[in-house]
């Protein structure tokens, strides 16, 4: 009768060994996307980063099968979104959307939360990013601003973003590298600034060309130079006037650390064929974002790098 | 002509009619429901119309927008706690008059100036969008400023026995409005380290606290169970007629072309055009200290002018191709996905949506106006409700709103706290209206004080004399300074010689 037992407690125990064993080894070989996906983002539906996470989470579903919910977690300056993921269970079930307020953002609230604290996958775009003018300006070339601005030293105004923002730190690198002297006037947000720009309150603006496209069309401003090449726009970069200061606005995917790196390879891969997607570039293209796949380790030190810039330009400002 | 054909061509289809009534139905219940706003309405549908043309996709996002900026009033005269932020300023009257049992007067009414205050946006937007544009361009940061300062003028008049409590709970407010990260230096200023400070204050659960929680604990307080259960007593519900909501006409033109103005500008948006057209109203009144205690003019101001910025807001949209406040940026995001590009360029490769816009506004405040009253006519019934009852639903709906409109239960938390403060400030008479509107206009202020000051290179007077527009406000502050002072002058003068 005992002996019975033993054998019943015997069988119990291999049978649930067996069972564990089998699990990991499933995990070991784990397909992603395993069900329901979810892609985060820190601002609002609509907004220029939600669309990107909104179209790829269209392609992941059509390519994968899995259900690719796009989450707005928005609020406290991105912490939300950020330490949310960073608190998820590392398996890939959750993307997050990164852009260069993943750098600005833990640097100027000293959050403990940034890039260090997620891993890295794959940087998918760059935002190109200029300086523009008024329609009305006199200006009719980047060389013709600076001219005037050095006969004028401090007189001319700039607008564009706020301290931590990358397109803020290399504008100011630019005008001093051009030798002028631009006070730059803060604002948040594009909008705001843009008209700004366009009502003559301040001389000139540096932001994202996607955000000013359409008022360039409309003949109400005119972009005088590039940070980055756009491929079919007619204005010169700052490589192509001899300039040394470079920006690059990113827009990655992270995902929480310790991600197993199988699982890391299986989502790069989709990132990758998303990028020669038609759709997908269809998407990018008309919204002005430049392609510029980096793999997760290049990814990893240009965030590094940033930065490094950004608390620069923050402790400039004190 | 041809292109308004064009429009008219897209509206008459039979799903772009079935979308804006289901737009307007879903933008007035988020609005009527505290914490979901227009934007917040408005991203929520979002992506439904991603399946849909993109002229059928604006035309739905439209009436949420018109059916948002309404909804917010119904709570705000009902229970006292305005839907949307835009409605705050119709607490002051609204709730009042519902207390003074005038509640379908305020309903009513309040719907009325919506719809006419959207028409008359609309017609703006169509006739004279490039004249409005320029008035989005005159405005600078020095301008800003001043149209803060203007604003925030009324505070003065807000404390009721007393100019100074007035001001005391106004600086309140614009103190809260500085929590968050500094725009300038970028760094964080009064969080005390907590991250969920890092971004401000948000205002919706702010002002739920501040108007709701602190009503509801105020009368709890005070409650007999001997009392009457009933909220308010003898309420008439009926709806005025219609000539009588029509004889307000001057409140709702001059409060329209208010919003229209404000709602061009992107530095600004409804809350301020609603504050500001309460305001004029309260200053240029023969009889001021009837506002806040239940005058329908308090009502029809502020209401016509939220409504009249969706048709101004669409301008900078439009004429410019640049959204100037959070809703037109998700109509921006919904033509964006369709590889639509805005702007001025529309009008020429893809006029049936700026021409669907234009005869969608006015289908949607037409819509509106039936909608609201079925609106009404359900919301209506929550006076039936006896006061333990109705104490329980407000404060069920302010923690759900303030934790919808992150997700975070930190609002929950604010809103309580600013509850209490609520609270304390009734007993001691602070009126916390002034709070709400230091809160609105108190980082407006600052930060085009601070870029205005950037401009003149560091010199004051240069911000007051930046442009005509700011020598004209100056002037108006000045003068609504004094008015206070120069009011009891006044009347002894008038006193002096009827003897």
């Amino acid at each position: 009768m005992r002996n019975v037992k033993k054998i019943t407690m015997l069988f119990l125990a291999v049978s649930i060994l067996i069972a564990v064993l089998a699990s990991i080894a499933f995990a070991a070989d784990a397909v992603w996307p395993k069900g329901r996906l979810t892609l985060v983002w820190h601002s609002a539906a609509g907004s220029g980063g939600d669309l990107m996470m909104r179209t790829l989470a269209k392609y992941i579903e059509t390519k994968t099968g899995a259900t690719a919910i796009v989450e707005n977690r928005t609020g406290a300056s991105g912490a939300n979104a950020w330490s949310s993921v960073a608190r998820e269970k590392p398996d890939g079930g959750v993307l997050l959307g990164v852009s260069s307020t993943f750098i600005a953002s833990p640097l100027q609230n000293n959050f403990p939360y940034n890039y260090t604290t997620l891993d890295p996958i794959a940087r998918l775009f760059v935002d190109t990013i200029c300086i523009f003018t008024s329609a009305e300006a006199p200006y009719e070339t980047f060389a013709d601003f600076v001219a005037d601005a050095k006969k004028r030293p401090g007189e001319l105004k700039m607008t564009g973003g706020t301290a931590g923002n990358v397109e803020f730190v290399a504008a100011r690198e630019l005008m001093k590298e051009a030798g002028v002297d631009v006070p730059i006037v803060p604002f948040e947000g594009g909008s705001e600034g843009v008209v700004a720009v366009i009502g003559g309150h301040v001389t000139i603006g540096v932001g994202e060309y996607a955000e000013i496209a359409s008022a360039v069309q409309g003949g109400r401003l005119k972009a005088l130079i590039l940070f980055n090449d756009l491929p079919g726009l007619d204005v010169p970069t700052v490589a192509d006037l001899g300039y040394k200061t470079t920006v690059e606005k990113f827009r990655g995917i992270v995902v929480t650390k310790g991600t197993p790196q199988e699982i890391k390879d299986a989502i790069f891969n989709t990132l990758k064929e998303a990028m020669e997607d038609p759709d997908f570039k269809t998407y990018y293209t008309n919204n002005y974002l430049v392609p510029a796949f980096l793999d997760a380790d290049d990814f990893y030190k240009l965030m590094e790098t940033q930065t490094e810039e950004v608390k620069v330009s923050l402790k400039g400002l004190e | 002509m041809e292109n308004f054909m064009i429009g008219l061509n897209t509206l008459l289809s039979f799903e772009s009619i079935i979308a804006i009534i289901v737009g307007v139905i879903w933008g007035t219940v988020g609005g009527i429901i505290p914490g979901i706003n227009a934007t917040i309405a408005m991203a929520l549908l979002l992506p439904f119309t991603w399946g849909m043309k993109p002229a059928v996709a604006i035309m739905m996002l439209a009436g949420v927008y018109c059916g948002g900026e309404y909804g917010g009033s119904v709570p705000a005269v009902l229970i006292g706690t305005p839907g949307t932020n835009a409605a705050a300023a119709t607490v002051f009257d609204g709730f009042e008059l519902h207390k003074k049992g005038k509640t379908g007067l305020a309903l009513y009414l309040s719907l009325y100036s919506s719809v006419f205050g959207g028409l008359f946006g609309a017609i703006c937007l169509i006739l004279l969008s490039i004249p409005l544009a320029s008035i989005a361009l005159a405005f600078g940061p020095a301008e800003y400023f001043l149209l803060a300062l203007t604003g925030l003028t009324l505070i003065c008049s807000l404390g009721e026995d007393n100019i100074l409590k007035g001001i005391w709970a106004g600086l309140f407010g614009m103190l809260l409005s500085f929590i968050g990260l500094d725009p300038f230096a970028g760094a964080p200023r009064l969080t005390f380290g907590l991250l969920d400070l890092s971004d401000g204050l948000e205002m919706i659960p702010l002002m739920m606290g501040l108007f709701a929680i602190s009503e509801v604990l105020r009368q709890a307080r005070t409650f007999n169970i001997s009392d009457s259960y009933a909220f308010s007593e003898r309420s008439d519900t009926r709806m005025p007629p219609l000539r009588e909501l029509a004889s307000y006409y001057k409140t709702h033109i001059i409060g329209s072309i208010i919003g229209v103005i404000v709602g061009v500008m992107p530095g600004a948006g409804a809350t301020v055009a609603a504050f500001l057209s309460y305001s004029w109203f309260k200053k240029t009144s023969r009889d001021p200290d009837s506002f806040g205690k239940g005058n329908p003019i308090g009502v029809a101001a502020p209401e016509s002018a939220n409504n009249a910025v969706t048709g101004g807001a669409m301008v900078p949209l439009l004429a410019l191709g640049i959204p100037g406040s959070n809703s037109t940026a998700i109509m921006l995001g919904a033509l964006m996905i369709h590889n639509v590009v805005p702007g001025p360029m529309l009008f020429i490769n893809n006029p049936e949506i700026p021409y669907g816009i234009f005869s969608s506004l006015f289908v949607a405040n037409i819509v509106l106006f039936f909608v609201g009253i079925v609106c009404i006519k359900a919301a209506i019934k929550i006076t039936s409700i006896s006061k333990p009852a109705l104490f329980a639903v407000i404060i069920t709906l302010v923690f759900t709103g303030s934790y919808a409109y992150n997700g975070e239960m930190f609002d929950v938390l604010v809103a309580f706290i600013c509850g209490l403060i609520g609270l304390g400030m009734r007993r001691i008479k602070l009126p916390h209206a002034a709070t709400v509107l230091g809160f609105v206009l108190g980082f407006i202020m600052e930060a085009n004080l601070r870029r205005a000051l950037i401009i003149s290179t560091g010199s004051y007077v240069g911000v007051f004399t930046n442009s005509k527009i700011t020598i004209i406000l100056t002037i108006i502050v000045v003068v609504s300074l004094l008015l206070p002072f120069l009011g009891p002058i006044k009347r002894k003068f008038t006193v002096s010689k009827a003897y």
